[in-house]
This record gives C-alpha cells, sequence and structure tokens, in this order.
C-alpha cells in the first residue's frame, strides 16, 4: 500500500514509517504541511496519515484544502488532544479516523487498513452482507449460517456488522468501542470481550465451515474471508 | 501640598467625568449668553417701541389742540405731567423756546435721543436720558415732546445683571457637579482598578466591594466578581489536577522505573527481557489511562453548561446499558437485575449519563465479592427521576461517602483491586454538570447510590 505520512515529531515519523514498511507498506514522509498538501493533491495515495499539528500549516486546514479540492484519498488524523470534541472537529473536516497519540502501533496499522479498505469496501447502503456460508440481513435483522437462523441481541447484530464490513482486516478493542458501542470511554470491564464470545459462540461453534472469527493477539479480531484458492 | 495630593488633583482634572463637567459648564456659560442676547433685544426693543408709541401720541394730541391755546395747554400739561416721564417744548422756527420744560431745541426734526440733561429746566431735572420726537407744526414754529428712559434703562441693567449671575451660577454648578461626579467614578473606579492589581500580584480570592446602592457600578463589579469566582474555579481545578498528575503518576512512573533498572541490571535473558518490557507496557498503559481519565474529568468539569444537551431517553439508555453489561456480570457467576420504568425522559449529554451509569455498574462489580448481585433501577418519583444502582456488598461506612466521592480517594479495602480512584469523581462531575444529585447511602446491606434528576420544567 501507498502510504504518505505527515508528521513534523522525527521520532514519531521514524517509528512509524518503520513499522509500516515492516508490513511492505511504501512510506513517504513529509514533515511540513504545505508540502504534505501538495504532494497528496499531486500524487495518487491509498492512505493518508496526517498529524493535527504541522509546521507550515496545521492538519485541519490541510483537510479541508483537500476535501474541498475534491481529493478523496481516505484521511487517518493524529493528535496530542484527544477529547472528544477535538474528535468530532477532525471529522467534520474531513478526515475519515482520528487516533489520539499515543497509541500501539497495531492499533495504527488496523485502522490504516480499515482505511485502504473503504475505498473498495461493500457499500454502506448494502443490507444483505455475505461472508463465506454466513448471511445478516439488516432490514430483517436476521443472521442465518448454513441455511440455520441464528437469534442475535441487537448489540451482537451491531458487532456482527462491523466485522462483516471489515471483513478481512483486524479490527481492534478500541475500533469497535467507537463504532459499535459509540462509547468514548474505556470500560473497566471486559464488555467487548463478553460480548463477542457470546456472538462467536452463536456463530461460529459446531457448523461445518470452521471458525471465522480469529483473535489476533495483542491487536483485536478478525472476520475471515474464504480462501479463494 | 505634597505630592499624594498633587497627583490625585491632576488624576482628578485628567479624568473623563470631569471634563465631561468642564464641557458642560462652557454648553451652560454659552446658553445662557444666547438666551440672555436673545431676552435683552426683544425686551429692549419692546419698551423702546411701547414708549415711541406714547409719545407720538401725546405730540399728535399736542398738535391738534389749535394754535391760539397751544401755549396754554403745553404749560398745563408741563404742570401736569409727574416726574421724570413727559416733558414738553414749543421753539419759534429760529430755534428760540415760546413754552414748555425743554429749553434748547432738539438739534434735528423727528426722533433723537439725547444723553444729556441741559435741554431740561432745572426744576423738571431728571436723571436719565431722553427720548425726544420733534415736529414742525403747521404755523412752522417746532413742537417737541420728550419722555425720560431711566425706566428702559433700569430694566435693561436689571436684565443684564440676573443673566450674569445666572450664568455664573450655572458655570459654577456645572464645574463643581463635574468635579464630584469625576471624585465618585474615580474612587469606584479606583476600587476596580485596586482589585484588578491585587489579582495580578496573584491574589485571586480578592473580590470587589459592592454597595447597596445597585447603580451601574455595581453591576460591573457583579459580573466582574462572577468571572473571577469562574476563573478562580478554573485555576483551582488547573492547580487540583497538576496536584493529581503529579500525586498519583508520580507512584507508577516509579514503581516502573525501579523494575526497568532492575531488568537492566539482572535480566540476562531474551525472554526475561521480553517479558519486562510486557509489564512496562503495562504499567505505561494504567499510567496513560489515568491520565486520560484526569483530563476527561477536568474537561467534563469545565464543560459549559448544558452546551450538547439534548432529552435523553433515560429508560432506553439505562435498557442498552443493562442489556451491555447483564452478560459481563453473568460470565462472573453473578447477576445484574434491572427494574427500569418506561418513559423517562431527561435533559442531558448521553455519552456523559452512558458513562457515568457504566463507572457505577463497574465499580458494583469491581469492589463487591464474587456472586453479589448488583439491582439497578429507575422510578419516576414526584418532582424527579430517581435511579438507584445497589449492591448487596460490603458498603461504604457512614463517614468515608462524602470522600470517595473526591478524586483519587480510594478506601483500604480496595487497594488490592485494579483502578485508579477516580471512578466515582467521574460520577460526581458528569452529576454536576447535569444538576444532579448523587447520594451514597446504605443498601442494608451493601451501598445504594441513588441519583436525581430534576424533571425537566
Amino acid at each position: 500500500m501507498n502510504i504518505l505520512l505527515i508528521e513534523d515529531d522525527a521520532e514519531t515519523q521514524a517509528y512509524i514509517t518503520r513499522e509500516l514498511t515492516k508490513l511492505g507498506h511504501v512510506v513517504e514522509q513529509t514533515m511540513d504541511g504545505r508540502e504534505g498538501l501538495q504532494r497528496a493533491s499531486s500524487q495518487e495515495h491509498d492512505v493518508l496519515v496526517i498529524d493535527r499539528m504541522l509546521p507550515g500549516l496545521d492538519g485541519m486546514s490541510l483537510v479541508r484544502a483537500l476535501r474541498s479540492a475534491r481529493v478523496v484519498t481516505p484521511v487517518l488524523m493524529l493528535t496530542a488532544l484527544g477529547d472528544v470534541d477535538q474528535r468530532v472537529e477532525g471529522i467534520d473536516a474531513g478526515a475519515d479516523d482520528y487516533l489520539s497519540k499515543p497509541f500501539a502501533f497495531s492499533e495504527l496499522a488496523a485502522r490504516v487498513s480499515s482505511l485502504a479498505r473503504r475505498m473498495q469496501m461493500v457499500a454502506p447502503s448494502e443490507t444483505l452482507l455475505r461472508v463465506a456460508d454466513l448471511e445478516l440481513d439488516l432490514l430483517k435483522r436476521e443472521a442465518c449460517r448454513g441455511g440455520h437462523v441464528i437469534d442475535l441481541q441487537a448489540r451482537e447484530i451491531r458487532l456482527l456488522e462491523y466485522l462483516m464490513r471489515h471483513a478481512g482486516h483486524i479490527v481492534t478493542r478500541a475500533m469497535l468501542l467507537e463504532n459499535v458501542w459509540e462509547y468514548q470511554f474505556d470500560p473497566r470491564t471486559s464488555v467487548v470481550e463478553t460480548h463477542m464470545s457470546r456472538l462467536r459462540a452463536k456463530i461460529d461453534r459446531g457448523f461445518p465451515g470452521g471458525e471465522l472469527i480469529d483473535t489476533v493477539r495483542g491487536a483485536g479480531y478478525i472476520l475471515r474471508l474464504p480462501d479463494r484458492h | 501640598m505634597n505630592i499624594r495630593t498633587k497627583e490625585q488633583i491632576s488624576r482628578l482634572l485628567h479624568s473623563a467625568a470631569f471634563r465631561l463637567g468642564v464641557l458642560q459648564a462652557a454648553s451652560f456659560a454659552f446658553a445662557a449668553l444666547v438666551l440672555f442676547a436673545i431676552t435683552w433685544v426683544s425686551v429692549s426693543g419692546y419698551v423702546t417701541a411701547q414708549l415711541r408709541q406714547e409719545i407720538s401720541d401725546e405730540s399728535s394730541e399736542m398738535a391738534a389742540v389749535p394754535g391760539s391755546i397751544r401755549v396754554a395747554s403745553i404749560n398745563k400739561a408741563v404742570a401736569h405731567a409727574q416726574k421724570g416721564t413727559f416733558f414738553y417744548g414749543l421753539f419759534s422756527p429760529r430755534g428760540d423756546r415760546i413754552a414748555g420744560s425743554l429749553t434748547k431745541m432738539p438739534p434735528s426734526l423727528g426722533w433723537t435721543r439725547l444723553h444729556e440733561l441741559r435741554h431740561i429746566d432745572s426744576k423738571h431735572s431728571v436723571p436719565g436720558h431722553l427720548l425726544i420726537n420733534s415736529s414742525r407744526l403747521e404755523d412752522g414754529n417746532i413742537l417737541a415732546v420728550a419722555h425720560g428712559t431711566l425706566q428702559a434703562d433700569q430694566l435693561n441693567e436689571l436684565l443684564l445683571q440676573s443673566f450674569i449671575w445666572a450664568g455664573l451660577a450655572a458655570v459654577v454648578l456645572a464645574l463643581a457637579g463635574g468635579v464630584l461626579t469625576a471624585r465618585s467614578y474615580l474612587s469606584k473606579v479606583e476600587t476596580i482598578t485596586q482589585a484588578a492589581s491585587n489579582i495580578v500580584k496573584g491574589d485571586l480570592g480578592t473580590r470587589i466591594v459592592i454597595t447597596d446602592r445597585d447603580d451601574e457600578f455595581d453591576r460591573l463589579a457583579r459580573s466582574l466578581n462572577r468571572m473571577l469566582a469562574r476563573l478562580q474555579s478554573l485555576m483551582e481545578g488547573m492547580r487540583q489536577v497538576s496536584n493529581d498528575i503529579a500525586h498519583d503518576l508520580r507512584t507508577p512512573l516509579t514503581h516502573l522505573r525501579h523494575k526497568l533498572e532492575a531488568t537492566t541490571l539482572q535480566v540476562t535473558s531474551v525472554e526475561g527481557y521480553r517479558e519486562s518490557c510486557t509489564t512496562a507496557l503495562a504499567d505505561v498503559d494504567h499510567v496513560l489511562a489515568t491520565f486520560a481519565a484526569l483530563l476527561r474529568i477536568a474537561q467534563i468539569e469545565n464543560q459549559k453548561q448544558q452546551e450538547n444537551f439534548t432529552d435523553v431517553d433515560l429508560s432506553g439508555l439505562l435498557g442498552v446499558l443493562v442489556g451491555d453489561f447483564a452478560p459481563v456480570f453473568e460470565d462472573q457467576g453473578r447477576s445484574l437485575h434491572a427494574r427500569v420504568h418506561p418513559g423517562a425522559i431527561v435533559r442531558g449529554d448521553a455519552m456523559l449519563l452512558t458513562q457515568m451509569f457504566a463507572n457505577l455498574v463497574e465499580n458494583a462489580l469491581h469492589h463487591t465479592p464474587p456472586h453479589t448481585p448488583v439491582f439497578l433501577s429507575l422510578l419516576p418519583m414526584p418532582g424527579c427521576v430517581r435511579a438507584i444502582v445497589r449492591d448487596t456488598g460490603p458498603g461504604i461506612p457512614k463517614h468515608e461517602r462524602e470522600r470517595v466521592l473526591q478524586r483519587f480517594v480510594r478506601l483500604d479495602s480496595s487497594r488490592s483491586t485494579p483502578g485508579s480512584g477516580l471512578g466515582l469523581a467521574l460520577v460526581t462531575a458528569v452529576a454536576q454538570l447535569h444538576e444532579i444529585t448523587v447520594s451514597l447511602g446504605d443498601g442494608e446491606p451493601g451501598l445504594a447510590v441513588q441519583i436525581d434528576f430534576q424533571r425537566p420544567a
């Protein structure tokens, strides 16, 4: 994947570049907002990772400028300001996701790959999701696997929908809390784990197709796409 | 005059109120002058016109008298004229006096104003001036009728004097008013300036004294005082947060440092290093979580009242919360019993209310022995909506109930359980923002947290 990183802190920049390169991505970098804007609008990238505080042109203005120039490349915004309003402001400016520092690298990697997928993802308007022999009908609010209808709670349906829309990609606990629970805080109990294990018990146990959801240690969960070979 | 008085006077003279007073005095003086000019012109014009009318009436009457008895009539009129009023003179065409109280013929015919009284014979003499009308009669003689102007002159004099005094009084009063206003304004502004400079010096507790006059200065002072109170609470909040951070982060950071030091000194295997790094990461994450929680509390405390408030379906919100947390309880072999009355609507921030209730439910989970059931209820009460989170655990001793709502307060009994001691502080912060009353009570046995929402008006 081709990623443009616009970040002025040399150490963070080196760290992100090193780790992303290890995952096989091509990372271009710049420390200056204006140069970043110029490169982002003149060249093709799969994902832009932009720090909010930048010399030259700040991250928010940069994203606004990009969006008004009809550059639709997905943007992940990084910031040291983690509060809720900042996040909303960032999304309003046109960022697709927002990650506050400090973060675990696995979190960044998951979000970058999720964003890159967004371009080719199932349209959000799609109401019948299908992965292998698992189907989720969002209108009937009903899941079935291998022809068996599975009874799911409201939260489990949302959780499964999110996993299916991101099938083949790691989703982190924080991503689930933000998007499935819409919590702006980190619960001190195992809410995510509990619901995930219940969902897995319902859709993953005892089916001939094997388990679809995997736990990725230290990162999150993944709903595997069937092997095409 | 010492320097301080000089300075005060100079400050007074330079004040806006005093300048206004001077301007006012000048405009009063000008107004008095204009008023005087107008009055003077019209009054003296009227009086002179009146006098001329009287003189010309008398003159035509005298001229109408037949020539044979004219001398006798003039003498009779002279005899009857009141002192200082009418004077008469009949002169031959050559200017010789024939009859009357005027001794000399006026220098010209028509209207004349004479400033000397040489023209009157001594026994009729009066102070003042004369206004004379002379005309030629049909027999060639000249008839002069005059009238003293003393009364008119005195009237003008009186007019002038009263205007001068009134004008002076107005100017003096305006100046005095200016000085007084300037002094009272200066003293009030001085109070505010004094308070401001105390604040600049660092004494945020200073307040501007409010009098009982309730004037614009008191209103200004009141709003400034409100501003100061808010500033002070923000500053104290900031200080509190810095103290808290210093207090609560120093300890885990010290532990972390010890561990890392021990690792570099003692650990020799790669496996050992990996293990140390994993614990160190967990420690750092704990520090970061505490830090985030502190900032979150500070942010909630400083949030502008009811900025993002909407009507929140509290019953629905608690229903979803119970749905999310009940499985967590069940997995630990406990139970979360809910009795939520439907349709309770409150005004608030749904996100924060969810966090508040999640905190209370999680507290009940963390601080009670295994298998302890937790009860959540929502009931409409007269005047409020009441939510209660109750457990049958060990509870909190009565004297500690106030204290645990503050930051970092942890009971000795809960030191062994994980947590930062910030959960209830966050509950308090959310409650204050929503004007919710939170009280910790006895669950008989256990703890009962009672949350009263004011019903929206």
